[in-house]
């Protein structure tokens, strides 16, 4: 049966590139568009830089807009979905599919009580009343030491706050290595940061805001103001019953399929690897990819070239721009390819040279296509 | 119709170029530049596909002759 009819779920950047590739493969039927947002498709990427510290506002972060012919429905949520009669429920009624493209992202995790007003950034909602907050705030505790916290955490650097950042692990090790999550730690201390790596959770003080953390050591960590970013949580309560496999985020496979004549991607997934493992990798290129894997195979099946990760994720923060491609938390001490950490510039490789299955780039121009041919001939050019 | 790259945003992750590479290059500083001043109707698509992925909204689609 050809696919007349798609309906997209979500309305980030996952959606707009399956509207994207649906024009790319010259897809002339209907595309509908659902999103629970107010605003048309913006990137969240500048949030937590940017558009927090006031130099950007939420008009420079929208990204160009969809073609006339899609039908874009803005502030509408799906509530279900009935696989069996191909249709979505929204609020203002059904809405009937024979291809349905599912990317409806996550949400900010909270730590919290429900009568806890939790500051977290995920939507540029989250992000005006943070950065209200930071103008009235002179000390600010992160809890979280992830990309985002960690952004948060030099933003507010950066506008003059006293800051700490308190994580279960020395922040960003799980995601950098040690030797660059070390490097930009000692930048980030350098630059006025307080780091505090507790064994053990923390508990959320105060009510409604939240006033401060306290340790597992009864230790109390006070401030003005309180982030959460402690990861995030895939949307998926409106699918309870539909029968798609959910699992920590929507069970995807090789194609991103999820059902016949669905499939997801972006934030909201996890990708089976076939040997039982479920791997998430909530980060812009991979939603992009997926999105493009995706529609390939709702429209073409199994003929479809499969979804093949580019491993692409950056971060920047403390005046470090960080690029890095292939596996993520490389193990021990990398080779250098170029410069060096401590003059401030450095080309990265793990475990060696001749066979990287990691490069980082720190605060140093290399395009991101150059990092993805140094990896590992084998899994950078396998067949497509 | 023409692209408007602003080039002080851009931060060099290419994923402009990955998605149209006959429109979007980068130098050698990784900063975008552009193959078209005015793209070319059979690429079109592609540039507005190219546009729309960029993480930092540093690319512009703007339909010559049209209001701004
Ligand atoms: C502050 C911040 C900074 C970031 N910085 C980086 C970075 O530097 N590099 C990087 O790689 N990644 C970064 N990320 C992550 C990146 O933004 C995400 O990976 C990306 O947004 C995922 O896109 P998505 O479309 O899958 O999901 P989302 O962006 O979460 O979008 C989901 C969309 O679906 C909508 N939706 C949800 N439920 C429904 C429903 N039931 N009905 C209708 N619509 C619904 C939502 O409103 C939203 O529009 C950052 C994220 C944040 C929050
Ligand atoms: S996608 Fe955006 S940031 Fe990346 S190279 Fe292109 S213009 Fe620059």
């Amino acid at each position: 049966m050809s696919v007349r009819d798609v309906v997209v779920v979500g309305g980030s950047i996952a959606a707009l590139t399956a509207v994207e590739m649906l024009r790319m493969e010259d897809f002339d039927g209907r595309i509908t568009v659902l999103s629970d947002e107010d605003v048309p498709p913006y990137t969240r990427v500048p949030l937590s830089k940017g558009v927090l510290t006031g130099t950007e506002s939420i008009d420079d972060v929208v990204l160009a807009p969809l073609a006339d012919d899609v039908d874009l429905r803005l502030q509408t949520s799906a509530t279900a979905l009935d696989i069996d009669t191909r249709t979505v429920h929204t609020p203002s009624g059904p809405v009937r599919y024979d291809g349905l493209v599912i990317a409806t992202g996550g949400r900010a995790r909270r730590l919290g009580r429900p009568d806890q007003v939790e500051r977290v950034l995920r939507s540029h909602g989250d992000c005006a009343r943070l950065r209200d907050d930071l103008a009235a705030a002179s000390s600010v505790l992160v809890v979280g030491g992830g990309f985002l916290g960690m952004e948060i955490a030099s933003t507010a650097r950066t506008l003059g706050r006293e800051v700490t950042v308190v994580d279960l692990a020395p922040p960003l090790d799980r995601l950098l290595g040690a030797a660059v999550g070390g490097h930009v730690r000692s930048v980030a201390t350098q630059a006025g940061v307080r780091i505090v790596v507790t064994d053990g959770g923390v508990r959320l003080l105060g009510a409604p805001v939240p006033t401060g953390v306290e340790l597992v050591d009864g230790t109390r960590l006070e401030a003005d103001l309180v982030v959460s970013a402690v990861g995030d949580v895939p949307n998926v309560e409106w699918l309870a019953g539909s029968g798609v496999q959910l699992h920590g985020g929507i069970v995807v496979d090789s194609h991103c399929r999820v059902a016949p004549d669905v499939v997801a991607a972006g934030d909201v997934t996890v990708i089976s690897e076939g040997d039982g493992q479920l791997t998430r990798s909530p980060h812009w290129t991979n939603a992009v990819d997926q999105a493009r894997a995706a529609v390939r195979a709702l429209l073409h099946g199994d003929s479809a070239a499969p979804y093949r990760p580019s491993q692409y994720c950056w971060t920047e923060q403390f005046g470090l721009d960080v690029k890095m491609v292939g596996d993520l938390d490389p193990q021990g001490e990398p080779t250098v390819l170029d410069g060096s950490l401590d003059e401030g510039s450095a080309l990265l490789a793990w475990p060696d040279a001749t066979a990287p299955r990691t490069v980082i780039a720190v605060n140093h121009r290399t395009p991101p296509a150059k990092l993805k041919r140094l990896l590992k001939p084998a899994a950078a050019a396998a067949p497509a | 119709m023409r692209i408007v790259a602003d080039q002080d945003r851009c931060e060099g992750h290419g994923l402009c170029a990955d998605t149209a590479p006959e429109v979007y290059d980068l130098d050698d500083d990784a900063i975008v530049v552009l193959r078209h001043e005015v793209v070319p109707p059979e690429l079109e698509r592609k540039a507005e596909a190219g546009a729309r992925v960029c993480p930092v909204a540093a690319l512009r689609v703007e339909q010559i002759g049209a209001e701004p």
